[in-house]
């Protein structure tokens, strides 16, 4: 498999300092079209059916893709994180693809916080309701199921086995488009090593080229009568694919009943292209490998093998080369980040040869579970409301990126600076997250108080705070007739105190009726092993 | 709030007036001539700028006008009206943080028919003030009149982190305006200086008070600056915080929130102690204080006097009044946090790697403040470090702004804008620092830790060292190091 490989030094290059490589802004739903606008208006119906007919090549064997592809209608609850307390209903179109018994394959993206799930076939008819089998967010992957015999009666399962595609090939993309199988061109341009749609991990996915707009909900991917991959998401003309090859080693886990979810790299390590560090590092021979340079609190308690300086010249038995990149035998040069999901699972054991102190040793680096906690401000919050904690109408929240998507497209830039710097932390122990103000409902119980929002939460009543729980913990014991909170370093304020007890109580009740909101608190409890 | 405020100055052309009265007479136009350095080559200017201004004669054969006028200027010309003749005038004294200067004129004829103005009081709000300059938009000299819209505490754009008092008035206040006479009774009740970008009808002046203080301040020859306590103090009106504190519920005393370390009030002052009084002003609960009719921002209370000075201060603690001064000192430590003026950047270079200390000027000249990983840790480095963690803030954190290529430093990934941690392995505190690990180095490499992640770069020391020399003349870089 040729790479191209000026792309690929543009990753590399924004990889030297991060272990996690660039992906461009998540768009979460932004170049989708409206829902009624894809099945609904009837004036835009005539026009696309038009346009389809013209557009659509004809595949070899069209018939056998209706067979296998299906709409997904997604109803789920979506949430706004300035109120936590509301919810609105919002509804997902998809693409399902038909992958085994009873089972439809589908990407992670808009299936989280779902009320309903409807499946339909033929592109047309009666929809069935379906329930969701299996989901991993990591992986941004799920499989869907139906209970009605009668869905499933004339429909056949695709062919995952398709091969990695050479440079240049061409490719078409399957959906339903008003009652219509179309089937549109798409070229093969690179397999990169990018982060998950929906999670920080990282691991091989295709680029495509194509014309198609709005793709990129699970969209098959195929080549003579095989599929190569469902779509993850498009920008522009270009689309994001998770590998047939990726989707199969974690059905086959499933199968095999093994679903320890998707492990990664917990370092930091940068290109070892200066041959005065090599020197100084003393590694004899060719300049190889990368070097170690940060090396965080592993999320487990499992011991550190690394440390900074170290050099990792190989893995898993393919050696790193001094961009940071092994040869993989399916899909040719990339990024070592990959090799802790190729074919390998969160807890597996992976074999290292390392250079440190002049010599080679080997070592067994454990895979650490990827997590959303994992990180100081998680990157995502899935199948839950948003946690928060009034108390006399001060909203406390812990900070996570969801919360801070809520300053827009712009977040990234918008949102305030310190929540965003803190963003690049892990979490450790001591600092495992955090809880903000997040804004005060006003009442005479908070007066004084009413302008202050967005202050790290440091200790409550002498207790230190890192989340709702503790919080709340924190609150039943106050200082007397008050409670301290006292918040961490900042320009603004640093101490609000409140009047504890029924003062409390009774200014919480209050400002629960008088901004139309139900519970004072919502706290999902942690899941014991969540996906 | 932070507004955005915006400077006005600048912008000229050549002015003949042929009728003027008092007190015209005595406001002068001020032509500048000014070179910037830029940050990211610290031994470089960016090109020669002409910009204009306005001032007026004080007593002592002296020209008052803005500092943000006359910063970094190479040459200042004034003029006087009805006079083609353009005379040289220098920088007498220059105070960045209230945005002030006096300047000399070398031929001292020029003040021989021009009356110095005298200082008024501060004008009442609603009263109608007069501003006298030399603004956009014409060659004549221009007189506004507008009424004193509010007088409180705003930030002063020049140096960018500081809030003195201001004084607000509907007059326009245009570029070129700045440093020019506020008019009232034929007395000069200020210096116009800023507008906010967007607001309309909406011009800043100096007030007399600060006016005053800066003459006093230079009477010793020197300008010290005005002094602060070193406290953040904010309102206390929640009936429980006030009860806690066993305060009676009268609506005086504001609360000491944060002390800034190595203070006058590090030394008195405690967290939650509460201000009922400073000076002779009682402090409300919304932590302001009534000065001359007008409700402002306490801290005010501080910024009367000179470097050195102690302020008595009244205090609530331990559920009693108490007594205690505060002594207030002109703090230059925060210096890099806002922008500075006249001093060339330090900076140090080896094997083409260009060191300089970080700061404020620094970061808006490399721009994308904040916007990408590495501009978010140096923001963080420069602006908050020191008050979230103190323990692990650097004394002057340096920045390797650049690096001029060679073949020396040539298989490097780092090409600028990142935090120096390390440098064979001594931890860089201030940019002194990175000579002595350069220069006391006796292994082979020379080894450069970056950032958060410590990354690394490595150079060949005896190359880096024979490189240096041919690194500073291809590029033009008259000496490897400015301290």
């Amino acid at each position: 498999m040729k790479i191209s490989s000026a792309s690929k030094r543009v990753l590399a290059v924004a990889a030297v300092y991060d272990r996690r490589p660039a992906t461009p802004p998540r768009t979460f739903g932004a170049h989708r079209a409206p829902l009624q606008n894809r099945f609904v208006k009837p004036l835009l119906l005539v026009l696309l059916f038009t346009c389809g007919t013209a557009l659509t090549g004809l595949a070899q064997n069209p018939s056998a893709w209706e067979k296998s592809v299906v709409n997904i209608e997604v109803a789920r609850k979506s949430y706004d994180y300035y109120q936590p307390w509301n919810r609105r209903n919002d509804r997902s179109a998809k693409i399902g693809l038909v992958v085994g018994e009873r089972q439809i394959l589908v990407t992670a993206h808009e299936l989280s916080d779902h009320t309903l799930v409807r499946l339909q076939k033929n592109g047309r008819g009666k929809w069935f309701n379906a329930s969701v089998a299996w989901i991993d967010y990591h992986a941004n992957l799920a499989l869907l199921t139906t209970d009605d015999a009668t869905f499933w009666s004339d429909l056949r399962p695709a062919d995952l086995n398709g091969k990695p595609p050479g440079e240049g090939a061409k490719l078409q993309i399957v959906r339903w488009r008003e009652g219509k199988l179309e089937n549109r061109q798409a070229e093969f341009t690179q397999f990169t090593v990018r982060q998950s749609e929906l999670s920080g991990i990282s691991h091989v996915q295709m680029e495509l080229d194509s014309e198609i707009k709005g793709a990129g909900w699970g969209e098959p991917v195929i080549t003579d009568s095989r599929v190569i991959g469902i779509t993850a998401s498009q920008a522009g003309r270009s689309c994001k694919v998770i590998p047939a090859q990726f989707i199969r080693g974690i059905l086959e886990a499933r199968r095999a009943g093994n679903q320890r979810g998707l492990g990664y790299f917990h370092f930091y390590w940068q290109r070892a292209e200066n041959p005065a560090s090599l020197a100084h590092l003393k590694l004899s021979g060719e300049p190889r490998g990368v070097l170690v340079i940060n090396v965080p609190e592993r999320p487990d308690n499992q011991p550190q093998v690394l440390q900074p300086r170290d050099i990792i010249l190989q893995i898993d038995g393919f050696d790193v080369d001094m961009q940071g990149d092994y040869v993989d035998p399916e899909f040719g040069s990339l990024m070592l980040e990959n090799l802790a999901t190729r074919g390998k699972w969160a807890g597996d054991d992976v074999k290292l040869k390392i250079w440190r102190d002049g010599k080679p040793f080997d070592v067994t680096y454990r895979l650490p579970k990827y997590e959303f906690a994992n990180s100081l401000v998680p990157l995502g919050v899935y199948d839950q409301p948003p946690d928060y904690l009034i108390v006399g109408g001060l909203v406390f929240q812990p900070l996570t990126v969801p919360y801070l998507q809520r300053w827009g497209a712009e977040w990234e830039r918008t949102a305030p600076f310190r929540f965003n710097y803190y963003r690049d932390n892990e979490a450790t122990k001591t600092n495992p997250s955090l809880v903000i103000l997040s804004q005060v409902l006003p009442d005479k119980f908070n007066i004084g108080y009413q302008e202050q929002r967005w202050f790290v939460v440091d200790k409550v009543n002498d207790r230190r705070v890192t989340n709702l729980t503790e919080l709340n913990e924190a609150l039943q014991k106050p200082k007397g007739e008050f409670h301290v909170i006292d918040f961490t370093p900042n320009e603004s304020l640093q101490r609000i105190v409140l009047a504890a007890g029924e003062t409390e109580r009774t200014a919480t009740a209050r400002v629960l009726e008088r901004f139309g909101i139900t519970t004072a608190i919502q706290i999902t409890p942690k899941k014991a092993a969540a996906n | 709030m932070f507004l955005k405020t915006v400077i006005v100055g600048f912008l000229l052309g050549v002015t003949q007036l042929c009728f003027a009265l008092e007190p015209e007479r005595s406001v002068i136009q001020i032509l500048i001539y000014r070179q910037e350095p830029d940050w990211s080559a610290p031994w470089r200017f960016d090109a020669v700028q002409r910009a204009g201004g306005s001032g007026f004669v004080i007593k002592g054969k002296r020209i008052m006008t803005n500092a943000h006028v006359v910063s970094w200027c190479r040459q200042i010309i004034v003029r006087k009206y009805q006079d083609a003749k353009p005379y040289l005038a220098q920088v007498e004294y220059i105070a960045h943080d209230c945005d002030l200067a006096i300047l000399t004129v070398e031929d001292e004829s020029f003040f021989d028919d021009l009356p110095p103005l005298e200082f008024g009081e501060m004008p009442k709000v609603r009263s109608t003030v007069v501003t006298y300059g030399y603004p956009a938009g014409g060659e004549e000299i221009s007189y506004t009149r507008g009424v004193v819209s509010r007088i409180e505490m705003s930030p002063y754009s020049h140096i960018g982190n500081r809030r003195l008092l201001s004084v607000q008035t509907d007059a326009a206040i245009n570029p070129g305006n700045s440093g020019g006479p506020v008019v009232q009774d034929d007395r000069v009740v200020g210096v116009a200086f800023q507008g906010i970008q967007g607001l309309e009808n909406t011009g800043f002046f100096i007030p007399p008070t600060l006016i005053q203080r800066f003459l006093k301040d230079v009477e010793d020859k020197k300008y010290d600056g005005v002094p602060l306590a070193g406290v953040n103090i904010t309102s206390l009106q929640n009936p429980a915080y006030r009860a806690l504190l066993k305060l009676p519920d009268n609506n005086l005393g504001a609360r000491v929130d944060r002390i800034r370390p190595k203070t006058g009030a590090s030394e008195v002052l405690r967290p939650d102690d509460v201000v009922l009084r400073i000076g002779e002003f009682p402090v409300a609960s919304d932590s302001t204080i009534l000065f001359q009719g007008n409700r402002v921002f306490c801290a005010l209370g501080f910024q009367f006097g000179q470097s050195g000075d102690s302020v008595p201060v009244q205090i609530w603690r331990d559920g009693k009044a108490q007594d205690v001064k505060v002594k207030v000192t002109a703090a230059m430590d925060d210096q890099p946090e806002g922008n500075q003026f006249d001093v060339k950047p330090r900076y140090f270079i080896f094997g083409g790697m260009v060191f300089t200390p970080l700061s404020r000027d620094y970061l808006r000249n490399a721009g994308r403040e904040g916007s990408d990983s590495s501009g978010a840790e140096l923001t963080y480095e420069l602006f908050f470090r020191s008050r979230e963690d103190p323990s692990s803030a650097r004394e002057e954190p340096v920045v390797l702004s650049s690096v001029l290529s060679d073949a020396v430093n040539a298989n490097f990934s780092v090409r600028g804008r990142m935090l120096v941690d390390r440098i064979n392995g001594i931890r860089i505190e201030k940019l002194d620092d990175v000579i002595r690990a350069f220069e006391t180095s006796t292994n082979a490499q020379d080894v450069i830790e970056f950032g958060k992640h410590r990354s690394i770069e490595s150079l060949d020391h005896a190359e880096a060292t024979r490189a240096n020399p041919n690194i500073l003349k291809t590029y033009g870089i008259p000496k490897d190091r400015h301290l």
